[in-house]
């Protein structure tokens, strides 16, 4: 049996995220409002923060959409998504699929794409700069039986669509989108590097198959192997972008 | 945070939009700065690193939205861990949160939701504010939110309440004057009383922010600068609890630093006078 204050906070979660009306009859409205008219300021209130801590993590996805879709995709993964977090800027993991799932993707099939590109940019903003290797030493210590691990302030993303032309464009140009702008898989690396700005690059195939061998713990050699068609002078690019980025944080024998 | 002048107890919100012109530190009036906690302690990134800057020239109190310290569930678990970690890097000089419940751990609502104001809830926030200060080693204090409802079954006034919980829990009292001010013309009591009743002693920091009227009840959007009736509250506050550092508050709708540098100017010019009146 829950004690008063227990049955009344349950009631109060289920009338603001589950639209029950029970709420209503076990309280005061305040100023010159009905009880329903008081709860449903609280009601109110949930959708909207909700909806703008998407908005802030998603910016490019609701540009795209333009409001009137980007709040209807909103409104329906508000309504299967509760917050577990303490902290609204976790709110979202799951949208970039539930935007993949709607009809907008029809005449826009890179929005899943972009959304997942936009979601893994804002964990990037919020994590700590990892300490990279100094190139020099990165040189010394790195043969090819060495595994170079990748700094904990780094993603690797393989998309179906181009967007992060998509991301980049400014905002002021409203230049209908078309298939040519998104067509096409991208991989890209976002990183630190060594402070808090955020960098993106793009990578070619081969590069982003030797760096995800990496990340998975293959030593050097075996991972510029599986990297199908990176050329010796490909390697040697790669290798000088591991040692310039700072992207390496350990290297192991 | 006092100064030779007298104006060193007036602080803001620390807002990211005013990040670049604070980290050119400016010759400013504004003596502290508050900090929204859940915004720092799960970032390792710019915000954080912003704040950590800010705080080698200012004192920083935290200011948390979900403790939840009225909810029956208790605080969220890793919560105060994560408040803690925070705290022993900002080194603030007070961490504060609402008296209120946020929701369930199931389904946070991000909401400042009013609670009953009975001997349970009473004995609820007693223990959670117990949980949070020994996590925290320290004590806290807790703001007095606007509503926009009441409950029938609440036994005392909202001010009892806060004392009580406040003197059950061994915590401080973050009085909100706009608050007071909100909620006393939504459910028709006397923000006068309110403000006299509430035990100096007990009183940590005061906040001032904007509401907007609604029409029908006034709401508590922290959109805008005070109004001249929660001014007026202030300068009645400020002569019992002049030692209380006071806030600036405006979380919507964020203006130019220099405008809200002028309220910070403001709310001290109006403590200085308020204390040079005779009692």
């Amino acid at each position: 049996m829950p004690s008063p204050l227990e049955a009344l906070q349950r009631r109060f979660v289920s009338a603001v995220a589950e639209g029950d009306g029970a709420l209503a009859a076990a309280v005061r409205g305040g100023g010159r409002l009905s009880p329903a008219e008081a709860v449903a300021v609280y009601v109110r209130g949930y959708p909207a923060r909700l909806t703008e801590a998407l908005g802030e993590t998603f910016q490019v996805c609701w540009r795209v959409l333009g409001d009137e879709n980007f709040f209807a995709a909103c409104r329906d993964y508000i309504a299967g998504h509760p917050s577990r977090s303490h902290n609204l800027s976790d709110y979202g993991s799951d949208f970039p699929a539930c935007l993949g799932a709607r009809p907008d993707s029809v005449q826009a099939p890179f929005l899943e794409d972009l959304a997942r590109f936009e979601w893994a940019f804002k964990e990037l903003f919020h994590k700590a700069p990892h300490d990279g290797l100094a190139a020099a030493r990165l040189a010394a210590a790195a043969g090819p039986a060495s595994r170079l691990r990748l700094g904990s302030a780094s993603v690797l993303l393989a998309l179906n669509h181009r967007v992060y032309g998509i991301w980049r464009r400014d905002r002021a140009d409203d230049t209908p989108l078309r298939p040519r702008d998104w067509e096409g898989a991208e991989r890209l690396l976002l990183y630190k590097a060594g402070s808090n700005p955020v960098f993106v690059r793009e990578l070619p195939v081969p590069e982003h198959a030797a760096l995800s061998a990496l990340e998975k713990g293959l030593p050097l050699g075996e991972a510029l192997a599986a990297a199908d068609g990176l050329d010796e002078a490909g390697a040697r690019t790669l290798f000088a972008f591991l040692a310039e980025s700072g992207l390496i944080a350990a290297v192991a024998p | 945070m006092r100064d030779a002048d007298g104006r060193g107890l007036v602080g803001v919100g620390l807002r990211s939009a005013h990040f670049p012109r604070l980290l050119g530190c400016p010759r400013t009036p504004v003596r502290w700065f508050e900090a929204l906690s859940e915004n720092y302690m799960d970032s390792e990134g710019r915000p954080l690193e912003v704040l950590l800057k800010i705080r080698e020239d200012y004192p920083v109190a935290l200011h948390g939205v979900s403790l939840s310290v009225g909810g029956v569930e208790g605080p969220r678990p890793g919560y105060l861990a994560r408040l803690k970690r925070l705290a022993e890097r900002a080194e603030p000089f007070l961490i504060t949160d609402h008296l209120c419940f946020t929701g369930a751990h199931a389904s946070n609502l991000h909401d400042l939701l009013p609670l009953p104001y009975t001997e349970e809830a009473v004995r609820v926030v007693a223990a959670n504010v117990g949980r949070a200060q020994d996590a925290l080693g320290r004590t806290i204090a807790l703001e007095n939110v606007s509503s926009y409802l009441t409950y029938p079954e609440s036994e005392m006034a909202e001010w009892e309440f806060l004392t009580a919980v406040a003197r059950r829990a061994g915590c401080k009292i973050l009085l909100d004057v706009n608050n007071i001010y909100v909620s006393a013309k939504n459910h028709d009591f006397s923000a006068e009383i309110y403000i006299d009743a509430v035990p100096a002693k007990l009183v940590a920091q005061i906040h001032l922010g904007g509401y907007s009227d609604m029409g029908t009840f006034l709401f508590d959007t922290h959109s805008r600068a005070p109004t001249q009736p929660v001014w007026d509250l202030y300068r009645r506050a400020i002569r019992r609890l002049s030692g209380a550092p006071v806030l600036i508050e405006w979380d919507e709708d964020v203006p130019p630093w220099e405008t809200l540098e002028a309220q910070a100017v403001k709310a001290a010019a109006l403590r200085e006078e308020a204390l040079a009146q005779p009692a």
